[in-house]
């Protein structure tokens, strides 16, 4: 396993260069420069000039992007315009509240999908299952900003279950419950779509294997349905049921970007949506880079743990 | 068999464990992340605003946008001030600030400040003319060692005419232009892309040129007490400030930065927030009815559209003056926009010097603008592309005013093409001068200065040293300009810029204005005191809290 993991390890580092490449490379295709950006109205080739020699854009663009990679590997992911404090400082603090707001959309996807994926994949071709696929198909089918909106209104503002914006009560903070309370909607908002995902493919797998002859050999020696499909059925599923939540969270992490716009939630989505707002070129890269990052690392990781899983492996 | 069933307990082991050690790290995290805070003091005025979008930084030599000046604004203080608790007036007056009284010489070229005695900055420093030659030299002087690149070209627009300053004696500071400015003591009561605002010299010693922004030290009737990125700005009340008429009477003001609009208005209902700043016309009515107050007022801000001279055929007069004509401004702001703008028909926006409120050269008229289009040979109109932007934060249903005009020139026979683009990559290309086959751009400005006028129409400004991003190019422009800067009078600026006036609307109809959206504030009646000056910030130290 561990063998695995160092294989799996080197493999994500092309991808993380080439991430970087990409990132990098974005910022020169957006017409002008930072120079341009920050003085904006009020710029001239005069002034332009000046800053870019300040700043280090006056030399070549294969010697700024080593000068980049460089900073970067020193943590350094240069200074954000709108705020002048080191972009690498907002973001990390900022990425912490996304992976609150990832993780706990994760402790909703693998109960909830569990539940529904095995349950309709019992009772296939019931009232029970189609519902369950109907309901699923409504999920994956809502936009997360609409579902988002409607949530938010119908418990937040009309019966006032829930806050709905921000992670704590601005002029009366709360603590942890305070946090818990505030990260309900968000979090169901964010699930919504994965649930409906992972739902349809846990059942889809688990009524693959009930077709099979084991499973009819269990069956034919009277054990439970239960027990058929709990301990028989569904430990063969569990691989790729690990798979599809581990694929999920990066997903998550990059879904939460609307759902963090819609309830303020102050993480690396509403910075990203702020930084493209100001024109603060560095912070948009910094925050692209961190969410590339996350998302190659949470598959990095989902492989790694689905590997340790599967028992055929060891 | 038997390997098998001793694999699913190992199985359930790993995952029963790895399920648990992942809750517990998330909760982990969040009880880290999170901390234990204590409820604060119920007795204390806090009040929370939210705005539309984050501020920036919180420099007054370099902080950008309306945004970040409104809090900004509320710290620091220049020599002259603008009276924001009246609203009822056409252009807010100057008063004294950090300056007690001034002298200007006949030639207008000599300023000399009175400082008023007796101030200190919020870190105890005291307020002199040192302090202000401090400020001075950090903006414009290249040899001083906390000179400041991007503060002094941040800045041009007010200091642009300077020639020499001096500390004469502790209270007297001395400032020598080059020649006249007819608006040297308004603009260096603004902001929004910089500003006069007084920094202690002392928070710049310590924490450098970069890192002062994060430590704003100032003399105004705002402490700054705390920052977290994306979420909040508190400050707290100066209760030294030295005029008792604006003592905050709040406690604390915290100031959250929340883009999405509808986010912001369910806020408000909901109490999270007190007041919030530009709910869409479209739920004002809505939130009235939910009990909150809603005031609205005129604000200089003003929406333009730049016209692309190398643009066949809109380098024809009378093609620009028939699409000028053929849009119904007064519909726009009725139906569209509810009421909550006013047509806007001059370059001269409302607010700003010159402004004339019953401006109308060429009223709406598709009939005439139809003839125009014949006459210039273009009897079955033509079409033609725009670009346009969704704006950056404080712009509402901007695509929307794009459709408007859509359809009003279809009527004469002109097929409008929309593209739209974010704000950023917007921007720039407006820097850069429009793109082959764009024949308009639109941008939302405005200032209660003319000053923006010198960085969007005058020659001076094309491509790429500017936002003439039309490429309109008549000399009597920027004269008019300048010269309108140099006058010596209000009469004579004024009379320069309604000049400018007639030679960039009805001459050449080089630019299309169309309306000019009302400054809109929504809060909680538990809110008082709030006024809406026509100005793109507000005078916080108003208001109170009953509770």
């Amino acid at each position: 396993m561990w063998r695995f993991a160092g294989i799996r390890t080197l493999h994500a580092i092309p991808v993380l260069i080439g991430v970087t490449f990409v990132v990098f490379g974005s910022l020169q295709l957006v017409p002008g420069d930072i120079a341009n950006t920050l003085l904006s109205m009020f710029y001239t080739e005069e002034r332009g000039e000046a800053l870019r020699a300040q700043l280090g854009l006056d030399k070549p663009m294969l010697v700024q992007y080593a000068i980049w990679v460089w900073n970067l590997l020193h943590g350094d992911l240069g200074q954000s315009l709108m705020l002048r404090q080191p972009v690498a400082e907002v973001l990390l603090d900022k990425i912490g509240n996304s992976l609150i707001l990832t993780g706990a959309s994760l402790l909703i996807v693998i109960p909830v999908s569990f539940i529904l994926g095995t349950t309709a994949a019992r009772r296939f071709r019931t009232a029970t299952d189609r519902s369950i696929v109907f309901f699923a198909m409504l999920l994956a089918s809502l936009p997360v900003f609409w579902l988002g909106i409607v949530l938010l209104y119908l418990l937040g503002v009309n019966i006032k279950w829930f806050p709905m914006s921000g992670m704590y009560n601005m002029a009366n903070p709360g603590g942890f419950p305070d946090l818990i309370h505030h990260l309900v909607l968000p979090a169901v908002t964010t699930a919504a779509t994965s649930v409906a995902i992972v739902t349809r493919v846990t059942r889809g797998a688990l009524i693959d294997t009930l077709g099979q002859p084991y499973i009819l050999s269990a069956r034919a020696r009277g054990l439970s349905d239960f027990r058929v499909t709990y301990r028989h059925g569904v430990r063969n599923v569990m691989p790729t049921f690990a798979n599809m939540c581990g694929l999920q969270i990066g997903y998550l992490f990059g879904g939460a970007i609307f759902t963090e716009i819609i309830f303020n939630w102050p993480g690396i989505g509403l910075l990203l949506y702020n930084a493209i707002l100001q024109r603060d070129v560095p912070m948009v890269q910094g925050c692209i880079l961190a969410i590339a990052v996350v998302f190659v690392l949470a598959n990095l990781l989902a492989d790694i743990i689905v590997y340790g899983l599967d028992v055929r492996r060891r | 068999m038997k390997t098998n069933t001793h694999e699913p307990g190992r199985w359930r082991c790993f995952s029963r464990r790895t399920a648990l050690a992942a809750f517990g790290a998330a909760i982990g995290t969040a009880m880290t992340v999170t901390g234990f805070s204590f409820p604060a003091n119920a007795q204390e005025k806090t009040v929370v605003m939210a705005i539309e979008g984050e501020p920036g930084q919180l420099d007054p030599h370099t902080h950008a946008l309306w945004l970040t000046y409104r809090e900004v604004y509320l710290m620091f203080e220049s020599f002259t001030q603008q009276d924001l608790s009246v609203s009822d007036v056409e252009i807010p007056p100057i008063k004294p600030a950090l300056a007690e009284s001034w002298e200007v010489s006949e030639d207008g070229t000599v300023y000399i400040f009175h400082l008023r005695q007796g101030v200190t900055f919020h870190d105890g420093t005291p307020w002199n003319a040192e302090a202000a030659k401090f400020n001075f030299d950090r903006v414009l002087n290249r040899d001083f060692e906390y000179f400041y690149e991007l503060a002094y070209n941040f800045n041009t627009w007010w200091h642009q005419d300077i020639e020499s300053y001096e500390a004469v004696d502790e209270y007297t500071f001395r400032i020598n232009l080059k020649q006249p400015n007819s608006e040297f003591l308004r603009r260096i009561s603004m902001g929004g892309f910089g500003s006069a605002g007084m920094l202690s010299p002392e928070s710049v010693k310590q924490w450098g040129n970069e890192d002062v922004s994060l430590h704003p030290v100032g003399t105004g009737p705002f402490k700054f007490v705390e920052r977290v990125v994306n979420e909040k700005i508190v400050m707290e009340r100066n209760a030294d400030y030295w005029d008792p008429q604006r003592v905050p009477r709040i406690d604390r003001l915290i100031i959250r930065g929340i883009p999405d609009a509808a986010t912001r208005e369910l806020a408000l209902l909901t109490g999270e927030v007190d007041i919030i700043a530009t709910p869409t016309p479209d739920s004002v009515e809505y939130i009235q009815g939910q009990g909150m107050n809603v005031i609205m007022a005129p604000v200089p801000t003003i929406y333009l559209m730049w016209i692309n001279f190398k643009q066949k055929p809109l380098d024809d007069v009378r093609v620009r003056q028939a699409l000028y004509m053929a849009i119904d401004r007064e519909g726009l702001c009725t139906y569209l926009r509810r009421g909550q703008c006013l047509p806007a028909y001059s370059i001269l926006n409302f607010g700003g010097p010159g402004h004339d409120p019953a401006y109308q050269p060429m009223p709406y008229d598709p009939e005439r603008a139809k003839e125009l289009l014949v006459e210039a040979g273009y009897p079955d109109g033509f079409e033609v592309r725009v670009d346009w932007t969704p704006g950056g934060a404080g712009d509402v249903a901007t695509v929307a005013d794009a459709e408007w005009i859509k359809r009003d020139w279809a009527r004469i026979g002109v097929d409008l093409k929309i593209e739209i683009f974010e704000i950023s990559t917007y921007m720039q290309q407006m820097n850069k001068g429009m793109r082959e086959g764009t024949g308009f751009m639109q941008l939302s400005w405005g200032e209660n200065a003319f000053h923006w006028l010198d960085a969007s129409i005058s020659p001076a400004a094309l491509p790429p040293n500017g936002f003439n991003a039309g490429f309109y190019d008549n000399p009597k422009v920027g004269e008019l300009l300048a010269a309108a800067r140099a006058a010596t009078s209000e009469e004579e600026m004024l009379a320069k810029l309604h000049e400018l006036q007639t030679v960039v609307i009805e001459e050449d109809t080089a630019f299309i204005p169309t309306h000019s959206p009302l400054g809109v504030y929504a809060m909680n009646p538990s809110i008082t005191g709030f006024v809406l000056p026509p100005q793109h910030w507000t005078d916080l130290t108003l208001i109170d809290k009953t509770q």
